[in-house]
């Protein structure tokens, strides 16, 4: 063997046991960062591709029609008239079965796929990771004798296994018994692939129900519907009221005379109603947004409506109110701590923040006064009071996407209460 | 003896003055970027510091408008010598040490014994003030050639701290890094007499408790042990914290009995329970892929002692995976 040979051989011996010790070895990942990502991942299918372009870069004296860069990519690009969905990227997939029964270069195809998977919208349907599995011919990279099992039997292949199974724990498929049986009958059942199936299936159950705030997979795209589902989710009483006060109106391709009014969802509790109903018609009431909620990848943003807080002489005492059938002979209320002792003390010792009550939350198309001040008008018709206390709007600037620490406006801010017939007159407080 | 003395003025140089200057030692020259991190003020009161800085000479950019502010008036003279700036900071190295020791007759951490061991509820971390955020530093995947941005701020009223930033997954162009996209938040080591490294002790309470209000995203709480003995820079222990989004405070309670081992960001197969007595800081991570603007602000961090909770360690080993530990 010459020495161009023997060092070409020793370079790939190297790239092996580093690729394979990198990444295998080390477990199911949980984090995003990309401490230990193997070389051999990604030595594989860069240097094919540095190759290429080495080759196609200087002119060839034949007409040549122009190469993919990277190999297989034609396959994927052969639908341009239809859509990317699950048939085409399945179809090119078996385009690549039919070339060779050998299936030659089955590795920088299946990265090639891998890559693709988020165009095609399919990087969340086991099936479809279950076929690209498939690619691999079954029963020759088992290991057979002592030997094969104790070096890495076809490194480069259980690499481009370990990234299936990669890619479908970041995008949380539960692999099942089909991905199990095709990683047996392709890497046997010692293999790294295996290992990291074993810990997908132990890890995925304990972490799949640990949210108390679920969201499901697949939101519905209609704003109301969205909207009522953030409200719920933000609000923590389950007596609360969700309230749609204006629907959007169709998008027509005609062009309607007025503009598309926007959605207004809100939401309101019992509580918070009877907070409204006893709140001073001399202090303002603020509405304050917008706020953005987060539900999984969707953003929406919110409006709140709210009170400062009182002064601590104007604060209600919580002593205890003597009610109507007030008897000197039996204990009306009864006050008894029933669980904790004398030395139990499980309170933090420190002043948690408070704030203003909040009276209502809103989900509004559009961030401006006029759509609020539609709500505040819908709120009206469930909290008359409502009528006679001045509403002042701080609204952020159209991207308020943080929570604006207001520290300029701590003071409770002026109202001008002109009232006039029945409509309530309204200041905008605006804030850059 | 003396290297240490030069070394121990060495760092002493480097706190009293946060441009670090090669040319004062050589041998620190590695530890700069480390302590020019860590170090956000000058600790010493702004008088002598102010005139110490001015007659080094060494002025940076972002120190421009403190020593504007520090106009001194032509008849006091800055009568500030660096020796003295030095002593002073031994002194209160000193001083810091006393206490210690004398608070060890005392109690732990200089409570008497009686209280500490029967507290079941204790704040760890609060957001009053300025100086509760320089128990934090902040970190994102800018270290790594990323797009996030992170920030650290006190929130409304000084009431809490507000951390805040943009998130982006377009993982750096270094050929090597596939995926990024991440923003800590990391408390900073407790530091005894002489920068001693401190740990906490929280061997009596079993659930961590968080008042946050976030925007709906999942964060990572981890919690790293104290590096006295073992080399443990890159284990660490996690859960996840679920915030509702929202105008209302949620109350986050963890048992400790849920967080995870993981090394280098990849959970271990053989999995032990986190051990409280030596706890060194805990940091929470954004990292769930969603390119955005996010914010999480806390009000205080505590551990207590949830007496319905008898779980010991949320996960166990399993056999196939560790067929050694079965034998």
């Amino acid at each position: 063997m010459s020495w161009v040979q023997a060092t070409l051989l020793a370079r790939g011996l190297c790239r092996a046991w580093g690729g394979i010790c990198g990444a295998a070895l080390t477990g199911t990942s949980i984090s995003r960062v990309p401490h230990q990502l193997p070389q051999g991942l990604h030595c594989s299918a860069a240097a094919h591709s540095s190759e290429q372009s080495l080759v196609s870069s200087p002119p060839e004296p034949r007409q040549r029609p122009t190469k993919a860069l990277v190999p297989y990519e034609d396959l994927f690009g052969q639908a341009p008239s239809g859509e990317r969905d699950k048939a085409s990227f399945l179809q090119a997939v078996q385009k690549f079965g039919e070339h060779s029964v050998r299936k030659r270069g089955h590795v920088d195809f299946i990265y090639l796929a891998l890559r693709k998977m988020r165009e095609y919208g399919v990087e969340r349907d086991l099936a479809v990771y279950n076929q690209l599995l498939d690619i691999f011919p079954k029963e020759v990279f088992r290991p057979r004798n002592i030997i094969q099992r104790i070096f890495v039997h076809y490194p480069r292949q259980q690499e481009c296994g370990i990234a299936v199974l990669e890619q479908m724990e970041s995008h949380g498929v539960m692999p099942n018994k089909e991905t199990e049986f095709l990683l047996i009958q392709i890497f046997g059942r010692k293999s790294y692939p295996m290992l990291k199936l074993l810990r997908l299936k132990l890890w995925f159950p304990r972490f799949m129900n640990i949210n108390p705030f679920p969201v499901p997979r697949d939101l519905s795209q209609d704003p109301v519907e969205l909207a009522t589902f953030g409200l719920r989710h933000m609000e923590p009483d389950l007596s609360a009221r969700v309230t749609v006060y204006q629907v959007p109106s169709p998008k027509d391709s005609t062009g309607a005379a007025d503009p598309p009014q926007p959605h207004i969802v809100g939401i309101q509790s019992p509580d918070q109603q009877a907070a409204l109903a006893r709140h001073n018609p001399a202090r303002p009431i603020f509405v304050e947004g917008p706020f953005s909620l987060w539900l999984r990848n969707k953003c929406v943003y919110y409006h709140i409506l709210r009170a400062d807080l009182l002064p601590p002489e104007e604060r209600v005492r919580w002593g205890w109110h003597h009610p109507e059938g007030w008897n000197l002979y039996y204990p009306m209320q009864l006050d008894l701590e029933y669980s904790r002792s004398a030395w139990d003390d499980y309170e933090f010792d420190i002043n948690e923040v408070e704030e203003g009550p909040v009276f209502a939350m809103c989900m509004a198309g559009a961030h401006d006064q006029a759509t609020l001040a539609k709500w505040i008008q819908g709120l009206q018709k469930t909290n008359p009071t409502l009528a006679q206390i001045p509403v002042v709007f701080r609204l952020t600037g159209a991207t308020g996407e943080l929570h604006t620490s207001s520290a300029g406006l701590e003071e409770p801010l002026p109202p001008e209460d002109r009232e006039e017939d029945d409509s309530l007159q309204r200041q905008q407080q605006g804030q850059s | 003896m003396a290297l240490f003395h030069k070394v121990l003025r060495g760092t002493y140089i480097l706190r009293k003055c946060s441009k670090p200057t090669s040319a004062l030692h050589p041998f620190l020259g590695i530890r700069f970027a480390d302590y020019s991190s860590s170090l956000q003020k000058p600790v010493a009161s702004p008088g002598k510091a102010s005139s110490q800085r001015k007659t080094e000479g060494g002025l940076q950019g972002h120190h421009q408008k403190e020593v504007a502010l520090d106009i001194t008036s032509p008849e006091e003279k800055p009568d500030v010598s660096f020796d003295k700036a030095i002593r002073d900071e031994v002194m209160d190295h000193f001083r810091r040490l006393k206490d210690e020791i004398v608070n060890h007759w005392k109690g732990p951490e200089g409570r008497p014994l009686q209280e500490a061991l029967l507290e079941q509820a204790k704040v760890v971390w609060h957001f009053r003030g300025k100086e509760d955020l320089d128990k934090w530093r902040v970190t994102s995947d800018k270290t790594i050639g990323g797009r996030s941005e992170v920030f650290l701020k006190m929130g409304k009223n000084n009431q809490s701290a507000l951390l805040y930033g943009t998130l982006s997954s377009e993982a750096p162009q270094d050929g090597e890094s596939a995926r990024s996209g991440y923003c800590a938040m990391i408390s900073r080591i407790p530091r005894g007499a002489f920068e001693r490294k401190l740990s906490y002790d929280w061997s009596q309470f079993n659930t961590l408790y968080l008042r946050v209000r976030g925007d709906g995203r999942p964060w990572m709480v981890n919690i790293k042990e104290d590096t006295d003995f073992l080399q443990r820079t890159n284990q660490m222990y996690s859960y996840f914290m679920f915030t509702r989004g929202g105008p209302y405070w949620q109350e986050v309670k963890i048992p400790f009995s849920k967080f995870f081992f993981s090394n280098r960001g990849r959970i271990r197969d053989v999995q032990h329970e986190l051990l409280l007595d030596k706890i060194s800081s805990i940091g929470f991570t954004l990292a769930d892929k969603v390119d955005g603007p996010f914010f999480l602000e806390i009000d205080f961090i505590g551990v207590f002692t949830d007496p319905a909770h008898t779980e010991e360690f949320a996960y166990e080993n399993s056999p196939e995976l560790n067929p050694r530990l079965f034998k």
